[in-house]
């Protein structure tokens, strides 16, 4: 029994890191904003950087809120889970510092959102990325 | 001509504000309404001692109470510009005074200057400790209410005048430095019935630094007291400022020790957080050094809790002490009855003001979903003679007592 369990373990790893391995963060195309590190990322969905270099405010959206992929994208960003993250975001519009992300309206989805404004800034699972958004970090990088 | 003046600097103000607003910024909702509230059971106090984990609620004496730590809250956050929002913040829940000054928690405007420096004016919320600015919102917080040796004794929740904050990312850390000034207000209620405070001038500092995992943060600040109007305080220092010299020569001087006006406070405190992956650690110290003996003093707090799953556990240490000695007069038989009698009362009036107490804590936080979280926390506090401060005492505390507090709440929030 103990040799199955062993055996399966690098698949079960490989499964679990694959869950979140393909996470993009993209924008618009003409956006300033370009090849994000992971620490830029992070300020920017933690409410720390809110004004892009050219001066524009960046609006960050999320996915849905009890959502796998918003837990899988915060638990690799911050290793934090998606609990403490509500009320981080919770201390901070409650104490006026900023607005949580935004999340996307039923109609239209992340990728509509980014491709229609220079300042939208969004995370999505790899397979629904298409050309009208650029991708400026990969959840797997860790520059 | 002053009303030109007026409007050339209003219009000159907003080309300032929109001179660099851009053209192609998202579609989003200009007014945003948010929400919070925690339904509260808790079960505190004795006959005798009274609890309240905030001055500005009654004493809670005895049995099980839905007002020691409710609260609902709705804020309103509208931008008015690319750069300048305004903030309201409206707070119900117990209160020893219940009018528009104090339920209006907040109102200010803010201005982004620079991406790094950002200017608020108005009423805002105190910024001393970790959580002083959200001590209202339970869903903010891991505890199931602010450890009350640490948090109770700044009764103030807000204040009136400008913040001015800069922020700059410096390696792996958040560098924030932010400075204020003002006045403070706020009506509480003590063991010698309605207290009406006011302070000012009110400045002060804060630096944090903050990475992925820590948070630390350091406070300097200072207020005078301006106004301390209590009716039995005030017929106490009246009563010792009419003693004539010859019957008790250090009258005026003990009215002057224990009044509180004109009398300037340093609060100092430091703070460090700690949370990654299940743990999650916090503590903080502060001191406040004041001429003003019943507020002279020095707290502090270790906080360590484990997540399992979407529950966290925690226990709590923590303990806040008066620096200045009680009063005890030892009057022999040639004092004067008068005298005695005004010696008794000022000896109780003033020890039940000072403040040695410590708690240790046993809590649990279940997040229910992303915006609904319950709480559950036993306080066990030991609390000691002519230490009862933070209460509401009936008669004088002249032994050491224990008091145990159960509190169960479940806090919600909405955006």
């Amino acid at each position: 029994m103990m040799r199955y369990l062993i055996a399966t373990l690098p698949i079960l790893l490989l499964i679990s890191a694959q869950a979140w391995a393909d996470i993009v963060v993209v924008v618009h195309p003409q956006s300033e904003l370009k090849n994000l590190t992971k620490q830029q990322v992070i300020d920017i969905y933690m409410g720390r950087l809110q004004i892009s270099a050219d001066g524009g405010k960046i609006v960050p959206y999320d996915q849905p809120q009890d959502s796998e992929i918003r837990a899988a994208f915060y638990q690799n960003l911050t290793e934090k889970p998606v609990a403490s993250v509500n009320a981080y975001w919770a201390r901070l519009l409650f104490t006026g510092r900023a607005s949580p992300p935004r999340q996307p309206s039923d109609s239209m989805s992340i990728v509509d959102i980014v491709a229609e404004s220079l300042y939208a800034i969004g995370y999505i699972d790899e397979k629904d990325l298409d050309d009208r958004v650029s991708v400026v970090f990969k959840a797997m990088n860790n520059e | 001509m002053r009303r030109l003046t007026l409007s050339l600097l209003i219009c000159s103000f907003i080309l300032f504000c929109t001179a660099e607003t851009k053209a192609q910024e998202p579609k989003g909702p200009r007014f945003r309404l948010s929400g919070f509230g925690t339904l509260d059971v808790t079960s505190a106090g004795t006959k005798q001692v009274g609890y309240h984990n905030e001055f500005s609620h009654a004493g809670q004496f005895g049995g099980v109470s839905i007002f020691s730590g409710s609260v609902a809250g709705l804020q309103l956050d509208a931008d008015l510009l690319p750069k300048l929002s305004v903030t309201v913040q409206g707070i119900v829940k117990e209160r020893a005074k219940q009018d528009l000054f104090n339920f209006l928690d907040w109102a200010f405007l803010r201005y982004q200057l620079t991406p790094n420096t950002v200017i608020r004016a108005g009423r805002m919320g105190m910024d001393l400790y970790m959580l002083s600015e959200y001590r209202n919102v339970g869903f903010a917080y891991l505890w199931a209410h602010p450890v009350v040796e640490f948090y109770m004794p700044i009764s103030f929740s807000h204040f009136d005048g400008f913040d001015a904050k800069y922020s700059h990312r410096i390696g792996p850390g958040f560098l924030e430095f932010k400075v204020y000034g003002g006045q403070v207000g706020s009506d509480i209620v003590v063991s010698r019935g309605d207290f009406s405070l006011r302070e000012r001038p009110f400045f002060g500092a804060n630096v944090s630094l903050e990475t992925d995992h820590w948070k630390f943060r350091m406070t300097y600040a200072t207020a005078e007291v301006h106004s301390a109007r209590n009716q039995q305080f005030r017929q106490l220092l009246n009563a010792l400022n009419h003693v004539p010299a010859s019957l008790w020569p250090q009258a005026a001087e003990i009215s002057d020790h224990i009044s509180a006006e004109g009398k300037q406070t340093g609060y100092y405190s430091a703070g460090v957080a700690y949370e990654k992956n299940a743990w999650v650690v916090q503590s903080e110290f502060s001191w406040f050094d004041s001429k003003w003996p019943s507020v002279n003093g020095t707290n502090g707090y270790l906080s360590v809790g484990h997540r399992f799953g979407p529950v966290t556990a925690y226990s709590i240490g923590s303990y806040a002490k008066s620096l200045d000695s009680p009063l005890h007069f030892n009057p022999d038989p040639s004092t004067p009855e008068g005298v005695a009698q005004l010696q008794q009362q000022t000896q109780l009036a003033f020890n039940r003001t000072l403040v040695d107490q410590n708690t240790f804590s046993l809590g649990a936080r279940w997040d229910l979903n992303h915006q609904t979280a319950l709480k559950a926390q036993w306080d066990h506090t030991w609390v000691r003679k002519d230490g009862g401060g933070l209460l509401i005492l009936k008669e004088s505390l002249d032994q050491d007592i224990t008091l145990d507090t159960f509190s169960v709440n479940l806090n919600f929030i909405f955006k």
